[in-house]
């Protein structure tokens, strides 16, 4: 190693020996079991426990000189691994990050440092050497955020003036021979053998030029008959080539203060034995030879040293932080991550994991259709999601809507949009789910009865716009096809990516709504292209006019996003009039019950779709003939909607351009709203449905549409209404 | 040879050149199942575990068998130290996230004590190591998947401190001739899974091409009538990716009843 040059260099006249200190090293296990341990054992109490660790002297170069800490450290008598040597050590857990730093490190280590000074007096070391390499463990903690405080100590006695070395280190088999080697190695195997042990952590030796002896310490008397130069052993952790591990440090200091005056030389046999490649070797320990210092005769502790410096190199403590390994939520979260980015390893290599996640979903309508998408979304890991509803849940809801329980309806029954909350987090706490109690203006009911209606459907219209725009797509799960009018508007107007699901009886229509270029581009489109769009939506509403145009399948095919319609988009009739106008999502409550669960499945797998689609949501339109074609993302097609047919078992994916007459996106309704919000929004919530349809110029349609049949022969009048002109199957 | 070499492959190439300079030593390997087919049964993994056992108490080579509480299941589990070189980048990147509060927020936990009440010089005898490399523990199982009919090597990583590594640290860590002929795989071969024993997130090696990549090496060892141990041979050529040695030393039998 590096560090030892430069005593390797100096005389070795002056030369003191120097040991390499244990860096701690600690596996998961001890954590979680410190966590236990605290938890339903500890508890309060902050005495001092006895725990275990363990060194091993067969590592291969390179590696630092480790005490290890396993889960197995707090069975202080249980096993320690084959051919490791246990260290016994003190566990100080305190209860307060302000009680671990106001502990007194210095007197910590003197008390620890007293006993195994003690323990060498009395000579009890001796019968149970591994006193000598006790240490302390001092730690905090912190369960709420799972990071671990905590700092080591390894006691060591010091000699005043150093160690003098005689003779340096250097490797056995420079100074022993073959056979010597292999008497030794046979001569330890057969002292842990005599021991019933795998390990001998110090032992004492004699050897002739073929014969190697070895003896425990507590035989020395019995062993030593002459103590001029004795040769002691340590079972050596430390991997330097100059240098001991901590392991020798309080051994020398017993042997000075038990024979101290008596021995001239001592030389030190650090063994090491690791196996490498299959083979085993003792070659590399080290030998050298030492002049112990007199200790002084009185029976004053001396100085001692040990605390183990952090990863900067102070003296302090270190902290580890393990919540992404303990914390439940962490892990239900990164579990939650792992099932999906196995899909990504095995199964979609290309599929874009952070869009999804990183999705901010806006539900409006926490209903059969709102819970459904719901799950949806947290199974694609979907952590942003947001309930708007005004319902309560009532008695015949928990059976259709997977967020609520019999529980949730008494009393009145819980709001819905916060007891969806309350679910998804119950079911996931890594989401981040909102929900909001109010309700979603909507065209021909008045809010103009006093001026109190009127500044809450102002606030609910603020609210809702606020909400739209801090999201990304908006989902209109709602029951009635009106209070979808006000959020299309606004979202059209945003440009935000909206997902429409509705449900007849045995039928759903599931769609992304068309999403308007963006208003910078608008101009430069209109100034130097003839506006395209209107064209082709006014020539399907127009259809005498389409001899002019390519043929339809090619004028419906290929519709990029921003063409596409919206839910609003194939009806004549402007929203409002809930009586004459029945529409699918009026009917809902009488759905067959699997019908949201698949609508809703879908809104979510098309948003995804969608979302993989390098163009976003002006992604071109695929139609059920692309089906045989090259899907353009990894997860297939980007249609713009799946009408199913529950009774045909069959879906199909129609697509459709924007209405420039349409009621809810069309340039006309977009501007008023854009140029007057409240205002205009106001006169479509106290008006009848002729106000918008007025202003699009559906009522004129209307007159000339009638005009037409009147005139035409009867094949036109199938196809001049828009809703199926402009639909293909 | 010549087998081996006209098959296109490029997934396991570099194994596959590795296996080309250990090829006459893995073809000698004799501890071994007589197997007439390359499909490894559960009960052949046992076997080839048993006897891969065995040859590691010998070696010392720190393989155990664990068993899962309460089944009759087990896994053949290794601990191993790595020492990882280029310490600035890799204990940069080893704490991506929190790495910005915790040192300052260890250290500050003394700053009056830091100094004063733990002046702690020592008497010169203690030496200042370097921290010039990164130490990692890793943590290796081998499981018998049945859908696969083959050995899995599942593992895991921590530092000395005891958090455990993420996939894109292992990443970092894997040595770059193998993490190209992994990366090129199309199911980007490593990756993390819950531990099927366990139930612990683990890192692993992709099994869908093991079987075919294992049958030629064993027809081809069975061409010349070597008994095979399929699953050390198959840790010899799958383990090195993520630092798994597996000592040549196993294919040498112990006994002088080698049939050479
Ligand atoms: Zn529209």
């Amino acid at each position: 190693m590096a560090s030892d040059s430069t005593e390797a260099s100096s005389s070795t006249s002056d030369l003191k020996l120097q040991f390499a200190p244990f860096s701690s090293s600690l596996e998961a296990g001890f954590w979680h079991q410190l966590t236990q341990k605290k938890l339903s054992d500890y508890r309060l109490d902050e005495s001092p426990k006895c725990i275990k660790g363990y060194y091993y002297n067969g590592d291969p170069d390179s590696l630092p000189t480790r005490l290890t800490l396993e889960f197995s450290a707090f069975d202080a008598d249980g096993p320690t691994p084959a051919r490791c040597c246990p260290a016994p050590g003190t566990l100080y857990n305190t209860n307060t990050l302000d009680a671990f730093k106001a502990t007194d490190k210095k007197a910590l280590l003197e008390k620890e440092a007293k006993e195994i000074w003690d323990a060498i007096q009395s000579g009890a070391a001796l019968k149970k050497p591994s006193i000598l390499s006790k240490f302390i463990l001092l730690t905090f903690a912190d369960l709420k955020k799972y990071h671990f405080y905590y700092w080591f100590c390894f006691p060591a006695l010091c000699f005043p003036e150093g160690i003098k070395i005689i003779r340096p280190p250097v490797n056995l088999e420079n100074v022993f021979s073959a056979v010597q080697i292999a008497a030794l190695q046979e001569a330890y195997d057969g002292l842990c053998i005599k021991r019933r042990t795998t390990v001998a952590p110090y032992f004492i030796m004699k050897y002739t030029e073929d014969t190697v002896d070895l003896a425990l310490l507590e035989d020395w008397e019995t062993f030593f008959t002459d103590t001029k130069k004795v040769t002691v052993g340590v079972y050596d952790p430390c991997t330097l080539s100059q240098h001991p591990g901590w392991p020798l440090r309080n051994l020398l200091v017993l042997l000075a203060k038990q024979w101290g005056s008596k021995l001239d030389l001592v030389e030190v046999l650090c063994f090491r034995d690791r196996t490498l490649q299959g083979s085993r070797s003792i070659h590399h320990s080290l030998i050298f030879q030492i002049k112990l210092p007199e200790l002084s005769s009185n029976s004053v502790c001396p100085k001692s040293v040990g605390w183990e410096k952090n990863p900067k190199g102070a003296m302090g403590p270190r902290m580890v932080n393990l919540s992404e390994c303990m914390d439940p939520k962490r892990l239900a979260e990164s579990s939650v991550d792992l099932n999906l980015k196995l899909m990504r390893w095995r199964l979609v290599p290309s599929l874009e994991l952070e869009k999804v996640v990183n999705t901010k979903c806006l539900l409006l309508g926490a209903g059969t259709l709102g819970c459904n998408v719901a799950r949806t979304l947290m199974g694609w890991g979907v952590r942003h999601i947001t309930f708007v509803d005004n319902a309560k849940i009532s008695y015949s809801n928990p059976v259709r809507q997977p967020l609520y329980e019999f529980e949730d309806c008494l009393g009145g029954g819980k709001s819905k949009a916060t007891a969806a909350v309350d679910r998804l987090t119950k079911i996931f706490p890594g989401v981040n789910a909102q929900g909001y109690n109010m309700s979603i203006p909507m065209p021909g009911h008045p809010v103009d009865f006093s001026q109190a209606t009127l500044s809450q459907a102002q606030k609910d219209v603020q609210q809702l716009e606020k909400l739209i725009s801090d999201h990304d797509v908006v989902f209109l799960l709602m029951d009635t096809r009106e209070s979808r009018w006000l959020p299309t508007v606004i979202a059209a107007s945003k440009r935000k990516l909206v997902m429409n699901a509705a449900l007849g009886f045995d039928t759903f229509v599931v769609m992304r709504h068309g999403l308007k270029k963006p208003m910078s581009q608008i101009i430069s489109t209109e100034m130097d292209s003839s506006p395209t769009c209107s064209s082709a939506s006014s020539s399907s509403s127009t259809p005498a006019g389409s001899g002019t145009h390519v043929p339809g399948s090619s004028l419906f095919s290929n519709i990029p996003g921003h063409k596409l319609g919206c839910y609003f988009c194939n009806d004549v009739v402007a929203p409002g009039d809930s009586t004459r106008d029945r529409t699918l999502d009026q009917q809902c409550t009488v759905s067959r019950p699997g019908l949201a669960m698949i609508a809703g499945a879908l809104a979510v797998e098309l948003m995804i779709s969608i979302l993989q689609h390098s163009e976003g949501g002006y992604a071109v339109a695929s139609s059920s003939d692309d089906r045989m074609n090259e899907p353009p993302t990894s997860l297939g097609l980007v249609p713009h909607q799946i009408r199913g047919f529950l009774s045909r078992f069959d879906n199909v994916l129609p697509a459709s351009l924007a209405f420039d007459k349409c009621t809810a996106c069309s340039p006309i309704v977009l501007d008023h709203y854009e140029k007057e919000g409240f205002i205009f929004l106001s006169k479509v919530f106290n008006s009848s449905h002729s106000f918008l349809e007025d202003l699009t110029g559906l009522t004129l349609l209307h007159q000339e549409t009638q005009a037409a049949e009147v005139n035409h022969t009867p094949t036109h009048t199938d196809t001049n209404k828009p809703k199926m002109d402009n639909t293909i199957y | 040879m010549a087998l081996w070499i006209t098959y296109e492959m490029t997934f396991y190439y570099v194994i596959l050149l590795r296996l080309f300079t250990n090829a006459r030593l893995l073809l000698r390997c004799a501890a071994m199942t007589e197997t007439d087919c390359c499909v490894l049964d559960e009960e052949d993994f046992r076997r080839c575990c048993r006897l891969l056992l065995q040859r590691s108490e010998q070696l010392r080579d720190g393989w155990s068998w664990e068993v899962v509480q309460g089944s009759d299941e087990g896994y053949l589990r290794k601990t191993a130290l790595r020492s990882v070189p280029d310490p600035q980048t890799s204990t940069c990147s080893s704490r991506p996230k929190q790495s910005k509060e915790e040192p300052d927020c260890a250290s500050s936990l003394v700053p009056d004590s830091g100094r004063g009440e733990l002046d702690e010089e020592d008497d010169g005898s203690c030496i200042v190591s370097e921290g010039s490399s990164v130490v990692l523990q890793y943590e290796y199982h081998i499981l018998y998947s049945s859908s696969y009919s083959t050995p899995v090597l599942y593992f895991r990583a921590f530092t000395l401190e005891g958090r455990s590594l993420t996939l894109e640290e292992v990443w970092s860590f894997v040595h770059p001739n193998f993490r190209l002929c992994l990366q090129n795989s199309p199911l980007n071969a490593l990756s993390q899974q819950e531990h099927p024993l366990l139930g612990q997130p683990f890192f692993y090696l992709h099994p869908c091409r093991t079987e075919e990549f294992m049958k030629l090496v064993l027809t081809a060892a069975e061409d010349k009538h070597r008994p095979m141990n399929y699953v050390l041979l198959w840790l010899s050529l799958v383990g090195p990716a993520v630092g798994l040695d597996v000592p040549l030393e196993y294919c040498i039998e112990p006994q002088p009843s080698d049939p050479e």
